[in-house]
């Protein structure tokens, strides 16, 4: 769009008396999902109700039910299912060594006669901490620089840019390996370089979706009411994003699950004696033919976990934003 | 008569939504005769772009569709859109409202002309080409074999809409529908495309639907009228006898609250007050009734029929009180009253008298053209605004007009954020450039700005008190913060009981309201209005307008406004500037300049508005010789 | 045209110079090339292990610019990569090594947007019937999987089949047999070899390319233009074929590049599980053997490979889309 052009020629102007219903008939064959925010805007103008509304939607989708009932499932897990391990994960039991699971190990042993159980808790455990500590900040991040970005724009944009898109051009998960490989396994700076290495994309995406926000009257007009930029992140831009900032999360969380994991697995980022669910499916991809049980059971968390967040994720997506090709019939 | 090429009768639309059925369009009977004009006027939300979606069964699978829909005598609801496809763009034609989106724009223009011939002739691609030629020839495109290899992002809107007129009337259709087809485009642009429908309802003798929210567009094209209300036709009949003689209070309320661009305007507009109903659950009554003035109690007791009147032949009105209804007024009385304004506080003090409150000296700006990938070199400059010079007094209305890229936005922005490269702008007295930063924050108190759009100037994330308390607590007020916002609420005509609300809960017209009560949070004394009714309806837009008038004359407002609708301009401006390719061709007194326009291009402008007066418009359009000016255009 | 495939070249070129010299900076910093020596009987002197260094342009007393320096310009100059802390030439090691990784990273990629782009169209089209939501679910748990837990599964599977068959049709370990001659069963014992970790990687890379597209062919669905196209007397399957899918295609295409560095982690550990002498292999062994030239090497292969994709589907969004051609 050339500068001299004026913005209104890309509107069709007279948009019409807004209210909730109107759009309903204004040309554009409207998808259900608007109808149903048009008609909805109507009867649910504030908080508690707008919130059913959210939750309905949500568990109308059933996959995201059954992810949310895993997830708190494991969740669960994680917090209290080392109360009922009859051995600590550390501690070997030499009179069994590679068990298949019995009532004494549930999960059975691996060869040095660790209880799979009480590692399978403690991985799940120590690889959702990360990933729920490394989520929160990169959003933290993300979302400051890609609103900053949007907000700013000019050279300190396209400089942020051009960063988050070098940063996802090239192959981190290397660079990752690098840094950590020689750490002897502290998993609180695995924490430190998955946050440094991964909030481009979220970045990214922020950045575009603030884009729009930016051209909201409502940030201009704080311009000229002196509001400052740090500010109208924080009261205009962030809030405004905030169900993408949500759902950006949950997805943050499983992709930081697959990076940990990964790492773990190849031997670089959490090591023995501290166990995640990486370096467990290590052990058991190599004992796959003689102990299968030990590859099963992380396997099978590793992956309940991750599918159902993500299934949590496609839910609120649908629940929290009906512009996306979701809503409506159901 | 002959018989109707299409017959609509008792069409419903239904579309299912979480919170309901949303009835969209209510029972709608129509006849349409070859070479007619059926103009369909209503606001958003009436049901009339649904209507004519149903007739060409483009709507959404979802969407519950009953009655009938008679082309040529043949039933087109129920038909499959295979069956559907074949009577699409061969019988009956469609125009669309925005031209920027409605080419696909990785095809070139002579490939997707071709589509629209081949679809439903036996021709060779090269025989399709010539004709696809002689198409554009005729809707104005100039050099047409040289544009058939050019994509729609090369070409200008207008441009755009003549490509999509040529593809509706490939094939000769009996019937044309044209959806909005110029709200999207400048109003001299509009003029050439109401030219271009028309040329082409000629060579291809169609029957024309015009569907618009326009009074002005439906008094120069239509024939007959078809008013819509909440998804039903509320009256119906030929265009004269409906502009002269309305019967339905909802078309003289319109018609009340549409600003005229050809008399001057001394008497406030007549509002129509109330939004219309959410089409979810509808009671059993006239829809209009709760924003009637002259409702009455039998009005809610059950929908009126559309039932001809007895005086004049093929009238029809929805109204219980269609017959007392004579003049526009009932019973001797206007039915709409028009509103008290306040007195005008500078009333009396003449221009040179008065304060110069912003004053703009030989403002420019450019923006280079740069070409070149890695280094750019700098190729050419864009004179945004190019030498301007105007003074705003005291109590004053100076309008900027001009169309889509002459700069006028360019100039507000400039003038809002008190820093112009070029050029001064001097805000009651001190000038913006020698301000430091902080003085420049103190200016904001006194300069302030309403947006175009009522749906993106508000946060909808803070409730109202946030959004009106926003400038107090940023640019600082001395005083009580709660009793400012509860007397700007009062200022600006709303409740203060719904300070707790968030901007969703309010219609476009009220959200204005509330731009408008954060604008005058810090008692500004020069408010910056950029478009600030265009998008709104009609019947809302008055009420914005005579609270602007209202709000000058009660405290002394310096207005800069800005706009493309001459007839707004018309109405609330006194001072007007026409402003082209960045520079003002023409300005002085609105009136001076409406009456005796010396500019050419102002000439043209003027010309081009639609007259909501179809005597009046028949007047002017005579000595226009009929399509003279499409070819012309560049 | 070529202008601006010629200005995305010289872009995606400055990427790989710039990615390959932040892993080797990365690399010298972090990476601890002594420790090769330690512990070695007789044991070592610091100043002995130095020395040894020294001559690989290793050596810790070599200030890291001067190392730097030296790495870059051997480079530049005469396309040497370096050596590793005990003498291996990087050359010489990744130069099989690379058309091993190459060959599972590009026909994973191809045949993920393939599949993923396929798939979108096709659900697209049924919108929230079966077929929408069973791959749908099918997408997110794949896409979800953990490449380890895929390959594994691949493996099972693979295995079962030849029990069942009786026979070898798939390999699970290694890239080609050593005793094969002739070129078509070579050809066929290579494709045997790579089935398995090309689906494994496929499975768990196509699901993003699937939903990426599902959404940019609805989004496009009731594009105008769509509607235009069907007013003019075309049905809507094929408004959809001939205007939606079209334009819907062109950002999925620009959106390849940023899948490359998921898709070559993924190989990573595939190379890994399948036993493939690859780069993924390789890069495995510099960080153990802290082999900061190495390493700086496989960073600068999987910058490239990004680089060669995304310029490949520069070439098809040039294609698809006159707007970059006429401007």
């Amino acid at each position: 769009m050339t500068p001299s052009k004026d913005r209104n020629y890309f509107k069709q102007e007279p948009r019409g008396e807004i209210t909730a219903h109107s759009e309903v008939a204004t040309g554009d064959p409207f998808s259900p999902a608007e109808a149903e925010q048009v008609a909805t805007l109507e009867q649910m103008p504030r908080g508690t109700s707008r919130y059913k509304l959210y939750l309905r939607r949500f568990f109308r989708n059933k996959l995201a039910t059954i992810g949310l009932i895993i997830l708190v499932f494991l969740m669960l897990a994680a917090l209290f299912g080392g109360f009922f391990a009859k051995w600590d994960y550390t501690e070997p039991d030499f009179l069994a060594l590679s068990e298949p699971p019995s009532p004494e190990h549930w999960f059975g042993t691996n060869d040095t006669g660790n209880d799979l159980y009480a590692q399978t808790i403690h991985g799940l455990g120590r690889s959702l901490t990360i990933a729920i500590v490394v989520s929160l900040a990169t959003l933290v991040i993300s979302a400051f620089v890609g609103s900053a970005a949007a907000l700013w724009g000019g050279v300190a944009e396209k400089a942020v840019l051009a960063v988050i898109h070098f940063l996802l051009s090239i192959p981190t998960f290397l660079l990752i390996a690098l840094v950590v490989a020689d750490s002897g396994g502290d998993w609180k700076l695995l924490i430190v370089v998955l946050i440094v290495f991964g909030w481009m994309y979220q970045a990214r995406v922020i950045w575009s979706l603030a884009l729009t926000v930016r051209e909201q009257d409502y940030v201009r007009a704080a311009g000229y009411m002196g509001v400052s930029k740090l500010r109208t992140i924080v009261r205009h831009v962030i809030p405004n994003i905030g169900s993408l900032l949500i759902i950006q999360f949950v997805f943050g969380v499983v992709g930081t699950v697959g990076s940990e994991t990964a790492l773990s697995f190849l031997g670089l980022g959490v090591k023995l004696p501290d166990v995640s669910l990486g370096t467990l499916l290590q052990g058991g991809t190599a004992a796959v033919q003689s102990s299968p049980w030990l590859f099963y059971f992380p396997a099978a968390t590793l992956t309940l976990l991750t599918v159902s967040m993500a299934f949590i994720g496609d839910g609120l997506r649908d629940a929290l934003d009906p512009n996306s090709n979701s809503g409506g019939k159901a | 008569m002959t018989s109707p090429v299409l017959s609509v009768k008792d069409l419903r639309v239904n579309f299912p939504s979480e919170a309901g059925s949303v009835s969209a369009v209510r029972g709608v009977d129509f006849d349409l005769y070859p070479g007619r004009t059926l103009g369909i006027v209503g606001e958003s939300g009436s049901g009339k772009s649904v209507t004519s979606m149903s007739i060409m069964g483009l709507l959404p699978d979802y969407a519950k569709i009953t009655g009938s829909v008679k082309f040529e005598g043949r039933e087109l609801l129920g038909l499959s859109d295979k069956q559907m496809s074949e009577i699409r763009g061969n019988g009956i034609g469609m125009i669309f409202q925005d031209p920027l989106s409605a080419l696909t724009p990785v095809f070139d223009i002579g490939s997707q002309l071709v589509e629209a011939i081949q679809a439903h002739r036996d021709v060779g691609k090269k025989q399709a080409l010539k004709e696809a030629t002689e198409l554009l020839d005729l809707v104005g495109i100039p050099d047409p074999h040289l544009r058939l290899k050019s994509f729609p992002h090369e070409f200008s809107g207008g441009m755009r809409q003549r490509v999509v007129i040529a593809i509706a009337i490939a094939n000769n259709p009996r019937v044309l529908i044209a959806d909005e087809p110029t709200t999207a485009l400048d109003v001299t642009i509009q003029a050439q495309i109401l030219d271009v429908i028309k040329l082409a309802q000629r060579e291809t003798g169609a029957a024309t639907i015009m569907i618009t929210h326009d009074m002005g567009v439906v008094a120069e094209t239509a024939d007959d009228v078809m008013v819509m209300y909440a998804g039903r036709p509320v009256e119906r009949g030929d265009v004269d006898t409906i502009f002269s003689q309305p019967r339905m209070p909802y078309t003289v309320g319109l018609l009340g609250s549409t600003p005229r661009p050809d008399v001057s305007a001394e008497e406030p507009l007549t509002p129509i007050v109330g939004s219309p109903p959410v089409l979810v659950d509808l009671k059993q009554r006239c829809q209009f009734a709760p924003r009637c003035p002259v409702a009455q109690p039998a009005c809610s007791d059950g929908e009126p029929p559309l039932i001809p009147l007895d005086d004049t032949s093929g009238h029809e009105s929805a109204c219980l009180r269609a017959p007392e209804i004579r003049d526009r007024k009932i019973g001797g009385d206007l039915m709409f009253k028009p509103p008290q304004l306040a007195d005008d506080v500078m009333a009396g003090v003449p221009r040179d008298e008065r304060p110069t409150t912003l004053e703009v000296r030989d403002l420019r700006k450019e923006f280079p053209l740069t070409k070149g990938a890695l280094v750019k070199r700098r190729v050419g400059t864009v004179k945004a605004v190019d030498g301007l010079t105007f003074d705003i007094r005291k109590g004053e209305c100076m309008a900027i007009v001009g169309e889509s890229g002459c700069g006028k936005t360019t100039t507000l922005l400039e003038v809002m954020d008190l820093k112009p490269e070029h050029g001064a702008v001097v805000l009651n007295g001190k000038d913006a450039a020698g301000m430091s930063n902080s003085e420049r924050r103190a200016a904001r108190k006194d300069i302030q700005i309403v947006f175009q759009d009522p749906m993106s100037s508000l946060n909808p994330r803070l409730t109202v008190r946030e959004v009106i308390a926003e400038p107090l607590n940023s640019l600082g007020f001395d005083g009580d913060v709660d009793a400012r916002i509860n007397e700007l609420m009062g200022l600006v005509g709303l409740d203060s009981s719904q300070l707790d609300r968030f901007p969703s809960h309010f219609s476009g017209g009220q959200r204005q309201r509330i731009g408008l009560a954060r604008a005058l949070a810090t008692n500004p004394s020069v408010l910056v209005l950029d478009e600030p009714v265009s998008a709104l309806d009609v019947s809302i837009q008055a009420g914005v307008i005579n609270l602007l008038e209202d709000l000058k004359r009660r405290l002394g407002l310096s207005y800069l406004f800005v706009a493309h609708d001459l007839s707004v301009v018309r109405h609330l401006s006194d001072r007007l500037a026409v402003m082209y390719k960045g520079k003002f061709v023409e300005s002085g007194p609105t009136d001076e300049v409406f009456e005796n326009p010396q500019a050419d291009y102002t000439k043209k402008l003027l010309d081009a508005i639609p007259i909501p007066d179809p005597e009046a418009a028949r007047r002017r359009r005579d000595p226009r010789p009929a399509n003279a000016s499409p070819i012309s255009q560049k | 045209m070529t202008k601006y495939l010629i200005k995305k070249t010289l872009g995606w070129l400055l990427m790989i110079f710039l990615a390959t010299n932040l892993a080797y900076l990365l690399a010298a910093n972090f990476l601890d090339p002594r420790s090769n020596y330690i512990g070695r009987r007789p044991p070592l002197s610091a100043e002995e292990i130095n020395n040894l260094l020294e001559p690989y342009n290793l050596s810790p007393d070599t200030p890291l610019v001067q190392r730097w320096w030296t790495w870059l310009t051997n480079i530049l100059t005469k396309w040497d990569w370096g050596q590793s802390p005990v003498g291996e030439v990087v050359n010489s090691e990744i130069s099989y090594r690379i058309w091993v990784s190459a060959q599972l990273l590009l026909l994973s990629t191809i045949l993920s947007i393939l599949i993923g782009v396929a798939v979108g169209v096709y659900t697209a089209s049924r919108q929230y019937k079966t077929g929408d939501r069973v791959w749908q679910g099918i997408s997110i748990i794949a896409m979800n999987t953990h490449v380890v837990v895929a390959s594994i599964a691949v493996v099972w599977g693979a295995l079962k089949i030849n029990e069942l068959t009786g026979k070898k049709i798939f390999y699970v370990v290694g890239s080609h047999s050593l005793d094969v001659e002739g070129f078509f069963p070579k050809l066929m014992d290579s494709a045997q070899h790579l089935v398995l970790p090309t689906i494994s990687l496929v499975f768990i890379s196509y699901a993003s390319y699937h939903m990426t597209q599902r959404t940019l062919l609805l989004d496009n669905l009731d594009a105008d233009y769509v509607r235009t196209a069907r007013a003019k007397g075309l049905t809507r399957q094929q408004a959809i074929r001939k205007h939606a899918l079209r334009t819907s295609i062109i950002p999925v295409a620009t959106s390849v590049a940023f899948s490359i560095p998921g898709i070559f982690t993924g190989a990573v550990m595939t190379e890994r599980i399948f036993g493939w002498n690859g780069m993924g292999q390789y890069f495995i062994e510099t960080i153990s053997k802290n082999d900061v030239n190495g390493a700086a090497a496989v960073a600068a292969f999987g910058a490239a490979m990004t680089a060669i994709s995304a310029v490949l589907a520069d070439v098809v969004v040039v294609a698809l889309d006159p707007r970059v051609r006429v401007s």
